[in-house]
């Protein structure tokens, strides 16, 4: 059946001939790409194709909007789902923004936690001191947000007690990291007083290895992988919106699961 | 968690295959063998494997684990069967290659080394998945299996997707 649009008186096919050179320049499927990603396109992926600062600046509006709706949803009481011990995924899933080869190990011997911002006891921290300090082992769901999850045990020094421990502001809003390879970090401070927020230091009852964040890292169950930041030096507690690595580049900040 | 998605076989399937492989970006431009892509010409699996940051696993844990083919649409290659040891003293993958629900798939031995970790799953980066159709048959024989609770050491990937 012929289209309902096509015209039942059709023109002469000559005239595609005679102007055959300006049929050929039209570019429809240009046309079509250029449309799409001034329009529709760029209000629906997170694709970095070029969008004017205006639409830019209130998609991120609309992000921190849905942040500040997560953490007035956020119940400090509730606790993540824990697992038993028989289902922990040994070794745990490697992930970074770069392939495990480009991994540079960080010397425990060597390293310091350097402390900055609203704290009372700036002092840094050695990693035997951190050890000394009271543990706890959580069998959480570590879930990213690609897509994928896998069950693991974490052990360390709770976020809350060491930030109590360093007499640190707990009503300044952002606690934030820096890490040895350069991916910068901040969690709302009710997050970081969650019971299952920790300053990891063991996987499955061993030391942390090279890829997972040795010597230290944050793991929390409450949060997104992505909010987890690995091989840690510095921590800052603050007022000022410092984002992350991947927050910089329009994922959502808050991330709660 | 389920990655059989398609049963492999077919030509146009391998080209396909081998086009998602050239048509993969690769994530880390400073790498000098990138996530899910072989070493580069020169470098043996051993190195590559060894700069995999390798981690201990238990042989019983690798059994019955889906292997993938490093690709984003993380096509099912088989599953691991055994661990073994050759005469040589290198250890190996059986791996359970193809097939459907069971049938129609058959063993292979690939290197270890050819082989590293990703979560739940195991991928092959060493091999193009013709290369391991063109693979000759496990036969049990010389090659001593490894105990499930052996420990052994395999490299690492980030997702490939």
């Amino acid at each position: 059946m012929n289209s309902l649009f096509r015209p039942r008186k059709r023109p002469d096919a000559a005239i595609l001939d005679d102007h055959r050179p300006l049929l050929r320049s039209l570019e429809r499927r240009g046309l079509i790409r250029g449309g799409l990603s001034l329009g529709a396109l760029t209000m629906l992926t997170g694709c970095d194709v070029s969008r004017p600062k205006s639409v830019e600046d209130a998609l991120l509006a609309i992000s921190r909007m849905n942040d500040d709706v997560q953490a007035w949803l956020f119940d400090p009481n509730k606790l993540a789902p824990t697992y038993p011990a028989s289902m922990v995924l040994k070794p745990p899933k490697f992930n970074a923004y770069y392939d495990v080869m480009d991994v540079k190990p960080v010397n425990g011997v060597d390293w310091r936690l350097e402390l900055s911002g609203l704290i009372a006891d700036k002092r840094p921290w050695t990693l035997p001191q951190i050890n000394a300090l009271p543990q706890r082992t959580e069998v959480i769901k570590h879930i990213c947000v690609e897509g994928w999850d896998y069950i693991g045990e974490w052990t360390g020094v709770p976020l809350r007690t060491f930030l109590e421990r360093v007499g640190a502001d707990l009503h300044a809003k952002y606690v934030a990291f820096k890490t040895a390879d350069d991916y910068p970090s901040s969690i709302d401070m009710p997050s970081a007083l969650h019971p299952q927020t920790l300053l990891a230091t063991q996987y499955a009852g061993d030391t942390l290895a090279d890829p997972f964040g040795y010597p230290l890292r944050l793991r929390t169950s409450i949060k997104l992988g992505y909010k987890n930041p690995k091989w840690i030096t510095a921590i800052e507690v603050t007022n000022t919106y410092l984002g992350g690595y991947w927050e910089k580049q329009g994922f959502p900040w808050f991330a709660g699961i | 968690m389920s990655l059989r998605r398609g049963v492999m076989g077919g030509h146009h399937l391998v080209a396909a295959a081998a086009f998602l492989l050239l048509a993969t970006p690769t994530t880390s431009a400073q790498s000098p063998t990138p996530g899910g892509m072989p070493p580069p010409p020169g470098m043996s699996m051993a190195t590559s494997a060894a700069m995999r940051f390798p981690q201990p696993v238990r042989v019983g844990d690798l059994l019955k684990r889906d292997v993938i083919q490093p690709v984003e649409s993380q096509n099912f290659l088989g599953t691991v069967q055994q661990i073994v040891r050759n005469p040589d003293g290198t250890l190996a993958a059986i791996i359970n290659l193809g097939g459907f629900l069971g049938f129609g798939s058959r063993p292979v031995s690939v290197p270890l080394d050819a082989l590293v970790l990703l979560g739940q799953v195991v991928e092959v980066d060493a091999f193009t998945p013709a290369q391991l159709r063109q693979l000759p048959t496990y036969s049990p024989g010389t090659a001593a299996p490894l105990s499930p609770g052996a420990i052994i050491k395999i490299g690492l990937a980030k997702p490939s997707h």
